[in-house]
């Protein structure tokens, strides 16, 4: 079981993501935009981030600058974004992996058995 | 939306944004919304916002009143920063609408069902600041977005043609000593007959008169440019190449009467056409979802051809081979014609003879008789006129003396 932080603005996504990690026993917690994942991340410490690309207040790429300066250099973050992909492996340095939606659940579950 | 041929998908996440702000409307309301909104116009540097779904707002609103400060705040954030704001919404009673007394304009999209077709409309209800043409617009959407085609009839402007006294070689043999010395330059004439009578061989000895100078458009629902040329091969008639000829095929299935209008007239304009040979005016008349419109719709297109300076020809195909019933377009449609020529198979002695009557020049002598006419080498060609058969132009001729 590992903690785990996911950010997305459509609750829908993230409420899925949500029960589809939680079915393989981890805990999660949902930020719906990118501040308040920053808050989260900041609190919990998790295991892994999870985060969308384009959300309100903060973006996924700024989200993973700012955590990648604050000391959360070694927490693995994976990018899931919709038509941002190509923008985010830009900067391939700052994500361990980055998820084209849509994604085949199986893919990112492994993924995430992987890095936690 | 990546189906439609404008989507980049390099400006997504760029200079384009998607955001929900379903669960901060959820969640806390909406002075949250207008809050994050305001945040994320500046963050983006926004020029245009496009709210989708108005209508989630007004259910969290508690009071008319709510949803209308939520527009009113929404917009004046948008404004002080230049941003152009777009709210989209259901129409499901939009009248009453407490938004629309708030939004400088109101553009309303509709969904109709005429007979078994799908028919798009849209009206601009409201338009602050600016004139807008009142009424339904057909529109349709394609892979290349939304085109609008604003009634023809509501566009074009009022003024008159400058009639000119210049003629233009119809192209048949004999028929120009007939109709006064040529079609007059600008005139726009009706050529009348069932199928089989000769009105496309007709339009092509039209075509194939043109002089250098005058470039023709060919615009019609039956032949393809290719069958066409076969066509006028088989006739002996040489067309003009392609520089000098356009063909526009308008195969006959779910058209817009608008669209088909836009079509021509751009076809003319750009072309700086002269002479226009309009095969199936019908047509037309079929694309209509309004058949009320009709005549307010060819009075604006041949009005406009008038102006143009555009010689044309226009078929209508009646549907009684023989007899005495002789159906025209609706009067009004005749009276907007300045000429009209009749083609009809007469049996005179038990054979079949093609026939021609002039039966309207607009201001100019033409000869009243009947005449026979041959479809031959080189196309259609006046032999001269009836003898004397009485109702022959009914196709149901007597020979003198019986």
């Amino acid at each position: 079981m590992a903690s785990i932080v996911i950010a997305d603005d459509e609750f829908l996504l993230a409420d899925m993501l949500c029960m589809l990690l939680e079915d393989e026993g981890h805990a999660i917690s949902t930020a719906l935009d990118g501040e308040e994942a920053l808050r989260l991340v900041r609190e919990q410490h998790p295991a892994l981030l999870i985060t969308d690309f384009m959300m309100p207040k903060m973006t996924g790429l700024e989200l993973a600058e700012t955590l990648r300066q604050d000391g959360f250099k070694e927490m693995p973050i994976i990018l899931v974004s919709g038509a941002q992909g190509a923008i985010a492996r830009t900067r391939r340095e700052l994500f361990n992996a980055i998820l084209d939606k849509p994604y085949d659940n199986q893919e990112l579950l492994d993924l995430v058995a992987k890095l936690v | 939306m990546s189906t439609l041929d404008f989507f980049d998908r390099q400006k997504v996440g760029d200079s384009i944004t998607y955001l929900s702000v379903f669960q901060t409307l959820r969640n806390e309301g909406l002075e949250s919304v207008v809050k994050l909104l305001r945040k994320e116009i500046l963050r983006q540097n926004a020029s245009l916002l496009v709210f989708d779904g108005l209508l989630n707002a007004r259910d969290r609103a508690e009071t008319e009143l709510d949803v209308k400060t939520f527009v009113a705040e929404v917009q004046s954030q948008a404004a002080f920063v230049d941003c152009t704001v777009l709210f989209l919404t259901s129409t499901r009673d939009a009248d009453s609408s407490p938004e629309h007394t708030m939004v400088d304009g109101v553009i309303d999209l509709c969904d109709d069902i005429a007979g078994a077709r799908r028919i798009r409309r849209l009206q601009i209800m409201k338009s602050r600041g600016s004139r807008s043409i009142g009424g339904y617009h057909q529109y349709a959407i394609r892979s290349d977005g939304i085109s609008i085609y604003p009634r023809l009839e509501s566009r074009q402007g009022l003024q008159a043609d400058d009639p000119v006294t210049t003629r233009c070689r119809a192209g048949v043999t004999g028929l120009d000593r007939l109709i006064g010395g040529g079609l007059p330059q600008g005139s726009v004439t009706l050529l009348m007959g069932p199928t089989g009578s000769g009105k496309t061989s007709l339009g092509l000895n039209f075509i194939a008169a043109a002089s250098p100078e005058e470039p023709v458009l060919h615009f019609g629902f039956f032949e393809t440019s290719k069958r066409l040329r076969l066509k006028a091969g088989a006739l002996g008639i040489e067309l003009p190449d392609q520089n000098g000829l356009t063909i526009l095929w308008n195969p006959l299935v779910e058209n817009l009467i608008d669209k088909l209008g836009q079509r021509l007239l751009d076809a003319v304009r750009t072309g700086g056409i002269k002479r226009l040979f309009l095969d199936g005016l019908g047509g037309f008349e079929r694309a209509g979802a309004e058949r009320t419109r009709f005549v307010e719709f060819f009075a604006a297109l041949t009005n406009e051809l008038r102006q143009l300076g555009v010689t044309t020809i226009a078929t209508w195909e009646m549907r009684t081979l023989f007899g005495p019933a002789l159906e025209a377009p609706s009067p009004e449609i005749s009276a907007l014609l300045d000429n009209l020529i009749l083609l009809r198979q007469v049996e005179v002695r038990s054979r079949m003879l093609r026939a021609v009557a002039v039966l309207k020049m607009r201001d100019s002598d033409h000869d009243p008789r009947l005449h026979k006419f041959s479809i031959g080498r080189g196309g259609i060609e006046i032999v001269g006129p009836f003898e004397a058969a009485d109702d022959a132009i009914t196709g149901l001729a007597r020979p003198e003396g019986r």
